[in-house]
């Protein structure tokens, strides 16, 4: 069975994404305007690693950012070309490429049950329902959560529900794997577990992760600030500045305070 | 229609059920007297969404009923809900937000709280009783009148239910102002 | 899932969804024409058979009409005031056994085969340019969200009494349509996030298999 084998034919399709194309995201002087306010502006990127990381305080644009990648925004000035195709002519196409798992699990499942919840990407490429639970069935069975597939998504784990959550995006077999915060409900255990898990994919990850262990082993990481690109490089550069940028802030938060007087 | 417009109609046909399974909510103005809530459900539904995506949720809700769940307050539902002598408010329901919604358009120069309230009225009182008080005469052969003494019981508790629809609307339309679909 | 569904193995289980919602609508019909007291307590009679040929499952399903019993019991009453008592049990029968039929269908049809018995009356949206799939999403969303919404208010409900020691109130409400506005806010989003409610438009003229099949869909094909 061709399970879970890595696409072999030519990455073209008929919707002009150039699949394979390196890199496979190019931002110019991208800005992003919503109910008058500037999210992001001025950003310059072209993104081919394999794995990112994005770190930030929050408001600063990080999950904006990312939301671009999949046409879940659109740009309101520069441009964005996501393999090779500005992201505006092919919106419609993208979610089958980049598939994108949210912070709160219980804010993204959109099914009753976990089968349904899986499968649901494979009835939107247009398989029949019987062969979309099949797979969905399958998928599960590999990652050892068969028996999960009956279970009310409500009832489930936070560390079970993210896992589903994964899956369901996973089972379109994306190129790129978007995760925004997707530890941040979860215990240390289960941390671990979608960690190890996520080590394992032959997807190119982008991850926005405020506990800077999950992606300092990443290629890159970017830091943004105040809707900018603040800093771009290997983590052994960044995250260290980005530590110490933090703990600055908050001395002076703190020394503030103190000479505010007591509260 | 946009996904977003999809899961709105969803969610409105779920707090409709919703509302239903809650326990009754006690109002301190009717001492003593719990109201159940899910016809608060169907005038948000109208208030909020507009006629269109609002008669849809309700319908959508009406489907769901008939497929079997059993999300009529109470823990009534299925074909048997269609069958029953009161089956006229039920269906009086998606009319009864269609009026709602359109009110709620035409009246956008209005304060939210006190359009949302005399929207409810109107559509969700006053049209769902007009199709459900001729219903139970129409089934059971009991005179008009009667009827209307019968149902007068529950009145109080549907104004304060719309009462609290325009509660619901105002605070709703200051903390998150796009949620209000009929006025965008 | 939430549904009145009995699971079972009777031969009304056996019976498909469709024929049985054909059935429902003749034999109501029929019953609405029937004025015939003898007529009428001969068709309530052979309903409660229908329940008795479940099983002693089936017998305690009868208690779906108990919600109707009350208003039945003051309808009888009224009726009996004004002289026709004949009228009366008319109703009675008559409500009893059309509540009850439309009851055996729900209680022997799972709420999937229901659905797919009443697909066809969603075939006039393809003229509005929608998937037939999506009322099913929207169902699906429906069932998940209903029990959400109510996670949502019992988390505000303990809020409150944690900080004024009152149960839930209205003023709880708006709040909670706040909080689940903004859920369902996100869930909309996600659902873009995987093509929409009407699932990904063909990238061609033809829904080529190998151009939108997913992981587990893709045969191998040699370069």
């Amino acid at each position: 069975m061709g399970f879970w084998k890595r696409k072999t034919m030519a990455k073209t399709g008929q919707s002009g994404l150039d699949l394979t194309s390196q890199p496979y995201a190019v931002f110019e002087d991208v800005g992003l305007e919503m109910n008058q306010t500037e999210i992001l502006q001025g950003v310059s990127l072209t993104l081919s690693e394999q794995r990112i990381g994005i770190v930030g305080l929050n408001g600063s644009g990080k999950s904006s950012l990312v939301r671009l990648l999949n046409g879940l925004r659109l740009p309101s000035t520069g441009s964005l070309k996501v393999f090779g195709q500005p992201v505006g002519a092919v919106r419609g196409q993208l979610p089958r490429h980049v598939g994108f798992v949210f912070q709160n699990p219980d804010h993204q499942a959109i099914f009753p049950t976990v089968e349904e919840e899986v499968a649901f990407g494979l009835t939107q490429l247009g398989n029949s329902k019987e062969d979309a639970r099949v797979a969905a069935r399958a998928l599960l069975r590999r990652y050892g959560v068969e028996a999960l597939a009956d279970k009310p998504f409500t009832g489930l784990s936070e560390g079970q529900k993210q896992l589903v959550c994964i899956l369901s995006v996973l089972v379109m077999d994306p190129e790129i794997l978007i995760l925004d915060e997707p530890m941040s409900s979860l215990d240390g255990l289960a941390t671990r577990r979608i960690a190890a898990l996520l080590r394992d994919l032959s997807q190119k990850l982008v991850m926005i992760s405020h506990d800077l262990s999950l992606i300092d082993g990443f290629d890159r990481i970017l830091w943004m600030e105040g809707g900018r690109l603040k800093m771009d490089g290997p983590p052994d550069a960044v995250l260290p500045a980005y530590e110490r940028d933090i703990n600055l802030k908050a001395q002076a938060a703190a020394a503030d305070q103190a000479s505010a007087g007591p509260l | 229609m946009t996904d977003r417009s999809v899961v709105q109609i969803a969610f409105y046909a779920a707090l409709i059920a919703a509302l239903g399974l809650l326990p009754p909510i006690a109002v301190p103005f009717l001492s003593g007297v719990p109201i159940t809530a899910q016809t608060l459900g169907v005038m948000l539904a109208g208030v909020m969404l507009g006629p269109i995506r609002g008669v849809l949720a309700v319908l959508l809700f009406m489907f769901i009923v008939a497929l079997g769940a059993p999300l009529l307050s109470g823990g009534r539902g299925g074909l048997g809900v269609f069958a029953g002598p009161t089956v006229g408010f039920f269906v009086g329901w998606p009319f009864g937000v269609l009026v709602t919604g359109m009110i709620m358009k035409a009246t956008k120069s209005w304060p939210v709280w006190l359009a949302a309230v005399v929207a409810a009225c109107v559509g969700c009182i006053g049209v769902i009783y007009l199709f459900g008080v001729p219903g139970v005469t129409l089934i059971t052969g009991v005179p008009i009148d009667k009827v209307l003494i019968g149902t007068a019981a529950f009145i109080p508790g549907d104004l304060i239910k719309a009462a609290i629809a325009g509660l619901v609307a105002q605070t709703v339309s200051r903390g998150l102002p796009g949620a209000l679909l009929s006025r965008a | 899932m939430m549904s009145l569904y009995v699971p079972g193995q009777s031969w009304l289980h056996r019976c498909p969804a469709g024929v049985k919602f054909v059935l429902l609508c003749v034999i109501s019909a029929v019953l609405l024409a029937m004025h015939d007291l003898w007529l009428l307590g001969l068709a309530f009679v052979a309903t409660l058979m229908l329940y008795a040929s479940l099983g002693p499952q089936g017998v305690r399903q009868v208690s779906a009409l108990k919600p109707l019993a009350f208003l039945l019991v003051i309808l009888f009453l009224f009726h009996l005031m004004t002289g026709d008592w004949q009228q009366g049990l008319r109703l009675i029968l008559h409500l009893g056994s059309m509540v009850l039929l439309a009851n055996l269908v729900t209680i022997t049809t799972r709420l999937d085969d229901m659905m797919a018995a009443l697909r066809p009356i969603f075939q006039p949206i393809r003229f509005l340019g929608l998937s037939p799939s999506v009322p099913a999403l929207a169902v699906a969303l429906v069932i998940r969200f209903v029990p959400e919404l109510l996670r949502v208010y019992n988390a505000l409900a303990e809020a409150y009494r944690a900080k004024t020691g009152a149960r839930g109130s209205y003023r709880l409400i708006a709040p909670f349509m706040i909080q689940a506005l903004a859920m369902s806010e996100n869930v909309a989003e996600a659902l873009s996030a995987r093509g929409g409610a009407s699932g990904f438009e063909p990238a061609g003229s033809a829904r080529d298999k190998n151009a939108v099949g997913g992981a587990a869909m893709k045969e191998e094909i040699p370069s």
